[in-house]
Parts: C-alpha cells; sequence; structure tokens
C-alpha cells in the first residue's frame, strides 16, 4: 500500500469514509439545485457544493491538500461574489433602480467611530505583514477594506485607491520574477522566496481595492 | 482510536445534515435561514479539517466563510430592499 508510507495511517483509514461523505453531500446540494425555481437559492447551494469539493480534496490528507484547498477557497468566494453582482444589476436593469455598492451613509456621533476603524485597521495590516504569503494578504487586505468602508459609511470621501491598482499589478510581476528565479537560478532560492512572498503578500492585500475601484466607477455613472 | 474518529464522524454527520437542512430543511422559503442553515454545514467542515490538521485552510476557510455569508446576506437584504419577491 503506497498511500501508508506518505500519510499518516489514520488518515489513510478514513479516505474512504471522508471521499463518500463528499459525495453525499455533492449529490445533495445537486438534488437541491436541480428542484430549485429561484435564482438565489440556486446560488446558495453552490456554496454547498464547495463545502463538498472541499472535504474530497482534504481526504487526500497531504500537505500537497492543504496547498489545493487555499485556491478552491478563493475561486468559490470569487465565484459567489460575481455572481451576487450578476443577480443584483440584472435586477436593477429590471426595475431601473440604482444604487451604491458599499453601504449606505449614515451619521452617528460617537467617539469610537472616529478612533476604533484606524486602530483595527492598523492591527490588522500589521499582522498580516508579520504572516506575509497568502493569509498575511487576506488579512491586511481585510484591514484596507475595512478602513475603507468605515471611512465611507461615515459619509468622507476616499480617493485612495487610484494607485492601488498600479502596485498590484507589479506586486504580480514580482511574483512570477519569484517564480522564475526558482527554475532559473535555482542557487538564489532564499532572494526568489522572498520575492514570491512579499509579491502574493501586496497583490492578495491590493486586491481589496478593486472593490473601491468598481464602487468610484458607479459613482461616475451617476 | 474512538478519541480521534468521534471528530470526523461527528464532522460528517453535521455536514450532511447541514446539507440536507439547507436543501429541504424548516423554513428555507425564507433565503435568510437557508443561508444560516448553511452555517451547519461550515461546523462540520471546519471538524473534518481539524481531524486532518490542515490548520493553514481552516483559518482560511473560517474567513472565507464568514466573507461569503456577509456577500449572501447583503445580496438578500438589497434584493428585498428593491422590492423583488424572494
Amino acid at each position: 500500500m503506497i498511500a501508508a508510507t506518505f500519510v499518516p495511517e489514520y488518515t489513510a483509514s478514513i479516505f474512504l469514509p471522508a471521499l463518500y461523505v463528499g459525495l453525499i453531500t455533492g449529490f445533495i446540494a445537486l438534488f437541491g439545485i436541480s428542484i430549485q425555481k429561484n435564482d438565489l437559492d440556486v446560488l446558495i447551494l453552490t456554496d454547498i457544493i464547495g463545502l463538498s469539493m472541499l472535504v474530497i480534496v482534504s481526504a487526500v490528507g497531504t500537505d500537497l491538500a492543504e496547498a489545493l484547498i487555499l485556491p478552491g477557497l478563493v475561486v468559490e468566494l470569487a465565484e459567489i461574489m460575481a455572481i451576487s453582482e450578476l443577480l443584483l444589476t440584472r435586477e436593477m436593469r429590471k426595475l431601473e433602480k440604482d444604487g451604491p455598492l458599499l453601504p449606505n451613509t449614515f451619521k452617528l456621533d460617537m467617539e469610537i467611530l472616529n478612533t476604533a476603524p484606524n486602530f483595527i485597521a492598523i492591527i490588522l495590516v500589521l499582522y498580516g505583514v508579520f504572516l506575509t504569503g497568502f493569509t498575511g494578504g487576506a488579512i491586511a487586505g481585510a484591514g484596507i477594506l475595512f478602513y475603507a468602508i468605515s471611512k465611507k459609511s461615515k459619509g468622507l470621501n476616499i480617493n485612495i485607491f487610484d494607485g492601488i491598482a498600479g502596485i498590484s499589478g507589479i506586486a504580480w510581476t514580482l511574483w512570477i520574477i519569484g517564480f522564475l528565479t526558482f527554475f532559473i537560478v535555482p542557487q538564489y532560492w532564499l532572494l526568489s522566496l522572498l520575492l514570491a512572498a512579499f509579491g502574493i503578500l501586496i497583490k492578495v492585500a491590493l486586491k481589496m481595492g478593486l472593490i473601491g475601484i468598481m464602487n468610484r466607477e458607479e459613482i461616475k455613472k451617476e | 482510536m474512538m478519541e480521534s474518529q468521534i471528530w470526523f464522524i461527528s464532522g460528517a454527520f453535521l455536514l450532511i445534515l447541514g446539507s440536507i437542512a439547507t436543501v429541504t430543511g424548516p423554513g428555507v422559503k425564507d433565503p435568510i435561514i437557508r443561508t444560516l442553515n448553511t452555517e451547519v454545514a461550515a461546523v462540520g467542515i471546519s471538524l473534518i479539517l481539524l481531524t486532518y490538521n490542515h490548520t493553514l485552510a481552516l483559518l482560511t476557510y473560517i474567513a472565507a466563510s464568514v466573507i461569503v455569508s456577509m456577500i449572501l446576506l447583503r445580496l438578500i437584504v438589497r434584493l428585498d430592499e428593491m422590492g423583488v419577491e424572494l
């Protein structure tokens, strides 16, 4: 049995049950999709299908599984985000109404609304930079997004998203250069590792800036 | 062996129960209740990832599932505000 030499015996022993659990979950969710008429319900059930994919991938039980789960999660997230925007836009066109992408503004005069967003955003960004890599990028991006949304919902004007898209592109090329260096000159592996790690940190963090750009485009339309 | 298997079994049970509840559970006519039912399945998959020691995947999944439910709830609320029949 070749699997037992690479993965723990316990993981190999629950491979088949995990596979069946994933298949049963996927079957239930697909059955639910087939009997639904409403698009919103179908979108919610798509979430469950993503879960069955996660079980089947994680049943492999090695580092490879962990490396495959992260992009799977991101793709699922992007898919749900895109389809929800699609549904909203379609209903807006039907009713010929329009609205902002981010939550509506509200006026509240509280001290904590001035100080807390800055503090939480700084903590999130610092912790994200400390982590580096993919997870760090997500956490730092959440900090940036949180700052932008909390400024927006107080009714302030935010124009910080202009350069962010350009920096995100540069970080992406850093990541690719890091990957190329791995294959061309393997003796500089530390440099390429750092290039890839910080490149993906900046890139994932600044992806959140895209939401701000989408919001600005909607303001321009009016 | 029972101690470590109990996590996997309860995770699988919660996952299947949560998916059945999302498809045809009590009160799924309301999209908000349907979205909240997916959280049962989310707890199940967290237990399964915990069994396999996939720490990074577990942390990322927790963050991603929060964002997914935020997106879905925002969509439901916005559609409701526009007066679309759900």
